[in-house]
């Protein structure tokens, strides 16, 4: 396979895709109680770069995508995409969910395709960018198919697919490995990483899985709930394509994992609740 | 009653090809896949010697009881259990069938009922969808329309006749009129159920690529809706085919119910009989067909 650094394509292309977040703020109305969902998030993401985000569930992750896709408008701080303030969805901002949501009735090209359909291109024009991508994501020969006849893994590779199919500056991942097997999620990141290289596009990635996460990002970020902040951003500074067995990924996954399950607690806030289970 | 479903196979072939073959690339995926195709050979269901075997006893099986139930008539009636002026013979139906068609009458009188199934069926269904969808859509016609909706559905289109009678009389107008009331509450409500439960993500995925409108509803929210609507479709169908048999019965001067009717009084129970088998193949064979529209336009649906 030809990889090809993201060096060269930032050389070839105009840096774009660069992402600021400033103070976002975000909550929900929930039985009169105010619930704060996001408290002051700050993140710069370069052009071209793979940032993760991981935390657990109920840190507003998702809600961050969400927002950041344009699927809800309404929260404090400030959204910037190269400098322009994002409102509403664009075709500059592509989203992939954990569910596929590819249709049903429409085969995997038209599926494709449908992306396009606000895009004032020939019809020649589309077909080749529709075919370009389904090969993009190793789909080549299913066309035709229906979204019943794929397995998880290649429907998630053709959501993939649609979602890039307009060339998007950023690409936003929910969790797209989640709803897989542990086989398939392994085999998807790899194809991600080489997609990622080839297309040049920005992408940020939610994930549960640390491990996921180190070996995609140039940086991940490390959120934590109740407010949903980041407590942690880490570099993780090798180049792509990476090699999973690399110790500096095992040591750094083993650290982040210890943040994650053991979040620093103030020793006056835990309350045994029986006294004989005291050690 | 019998099960349609089992009386044929079904019509498309299963398309476990593509599954079978695996994944495109690597192990993980293609064992998945292989895992998710239930049959080992390449093009299942397109005549493996198995399938054919499987096919033919559903075929036998499905038979089954309609020939029990014709031996068990043949018994009673030649035992003589009931006077055979009341209950007759297959044979005598058989002879009364080549009977009324030979003099053209079953014809007319069919041609008449299913013109009228026609009409009504296609006024009924028309509206309901029309009023289902408008339901569905503005909370206005739903606070206006909502409850005396839910109300009426709930009257058997047989309490209506006497009313109906007086206000449009025994003509044409008042059975179209009595099968379209027929047709029109399924079509309504599943227009109604499928839209209401139409769920975010499909508005979601449109937004994120910025899909025209025209294209939102005509390629996302009209076959997502479909199913739904095609199945109450199905149902509005068989109902008014039963109301139909059901009104000519009480009041008509043609139509299937009609030679029925008349059978009756002229003590012609063979050819009450023949109007019985009509009635239920033509029932059957409509639903049979529309089924095969429903398999034909929902052909993506998983297997």
């Amino acid at each position: 396979m030809d990889y090809v650094s993201p060096a060269t394509l930032t050389a070839s292309t105009k840096p774009t895709g660069s992402l600021t977040l400033k103070g976002i703020r975000k909550q929900f109305q929930f039985k009169d109680r105010e619930l704060k969902v996001l408290s002051g998030f700050d993140l710069n993401i370069n052009p071209g770069e793979f940032v993760s985000i991981v935390g657990p569930s109920g840190c507003g992750k998702s809600t961050l995508l969400r927002l950041i896709a344009g699927l809800d408008d309404s929260y404090e701080g400030v959204i910037t995409l190269d400098g322009q303030r994002v409102a509403g969805t664009s075709l500059e901002r592509g989203l992939v969910f954990q569910d596929h949501r590819l249709f049903p009735w429409m085969t995997l090209e038209q599926n494709v395709a449908l992306a396009l359909t606000n895009r004032p291109l020939s019809k020649a024009a589309k077909a080749k960018l529709v075919a370009e991508h389904i090969a993009l994501v190793g789909l080549k020969g299913f066309e035709k198919a229906w979204p019943h006849q794929l397995s998880g893994g290649m429907a998630q590779r053709a959501a993939i697919a649609r979602a890039l199919v307009n060339e998007p500056k950023v690409l936003l991942l929910d969790e797209p490995f989640g709803a897989l097997d542990a086989l398939t999620r392994v085999h998807l990141q790899t194809e991600l990483q080489r997609i990622w290289l080839s297309s040049g596009a920005t992408m940020i990635m939610i994930t549960h899985d640390v491990e996921e996460a180190i070996y995609l990002g140039d940086r991940v970020v490390v959120m934590q709930a109740n407010p949903g902040r980041i407590v942690h951003t880490v570099d993780v500074g090798l180049s792509h394509p990476r090699d999973r067995a690399s110790p500096v990924l095992h040591r750094l996954k083993d650290e982040i994992l210890a943040e994650l399950t053991n979040p620093p607690v103030e020793a006056s806030s835990v309350v045994p609740l029986r006294k004989d289970q005291d050690q | 009653m019998i099960k349609l479903d089992a009386l044929f196979p079904s019509p498309r072939p299963r398309r476990q090809a593509i599954r079978a073959e695996g994944g495109p690339t690597g192990p993980g995926e293609g064992q998945v896949t292989r895992k998710n195709a239930p049959h080992p050979s390449p093009l299942p269901g397109l005549g493996g010697s198995q399938s054919g075997e499987r096919g033919r006893l559903r075929l036998i099986l499905s038979i089954g009881s309609p020939v029990a139930l014709l031996l068990l008539w043949q018994v009673v009636t030649a035992l003589k259990l009931f006077p055979p002026e009341v209950l007759v013979s297959p044979a005598a139906v058989v002879a009364a069938f080549g009977e009324i068609i030979a003099s053209g009458e079953l014809q007319r009188h069919l041609s008449e009922s299913l013109t009228r199934l026609g009409w009504g069926f296609g006024f009924g269904a028309t509206f309901g969808l029309a009023f289902g969808v408008a339901l569905a859509l503005s909370k206005t016609v739903e606070r206006i329309f909502g409850p005396t909706f839910q109300a009426l559905r709930q009257v058997p289109v047989l309490a209506f006749i006497p009313m109906l009678i007086l206000l449009l009389g025994i003509d044409e107008v008042f059975k179209v009129v009595i099968i379209a009331k027929a047709a029109f509450f399924p079509v309504a409500l599943a227009a109604y159920d499928s839209i209401k439960g139409l769920p975010k993500s499909h508005f979601e995925v449109a937004a994120l690529y910025k899909t025209p409108w025209w294209v939102l509803v005509g390629r996302i929210l009209i076959p997502a809706t479909l199913p739904n609507i095609l199945a109450g479709a199905r149902l509005s169908l068989t109902r008014a085919w039963l109301v139909l048999v059901a009104a000519e019965l009480i009041v008509a001067d043609s139509g299937l119910g009609q030679m029925m009717e008349m059978g009756r009084q002229m003590f012609r129970l063979d050819i009450v009989m023949v109007g019985v088998i009509v009635a239920g193949v033509i029932g059957f064979g409509l639903d049979r067909l529309f089924q095969l529209i429903q398999a034909h336009a929902l052909r993506w649906k998983a297997a």
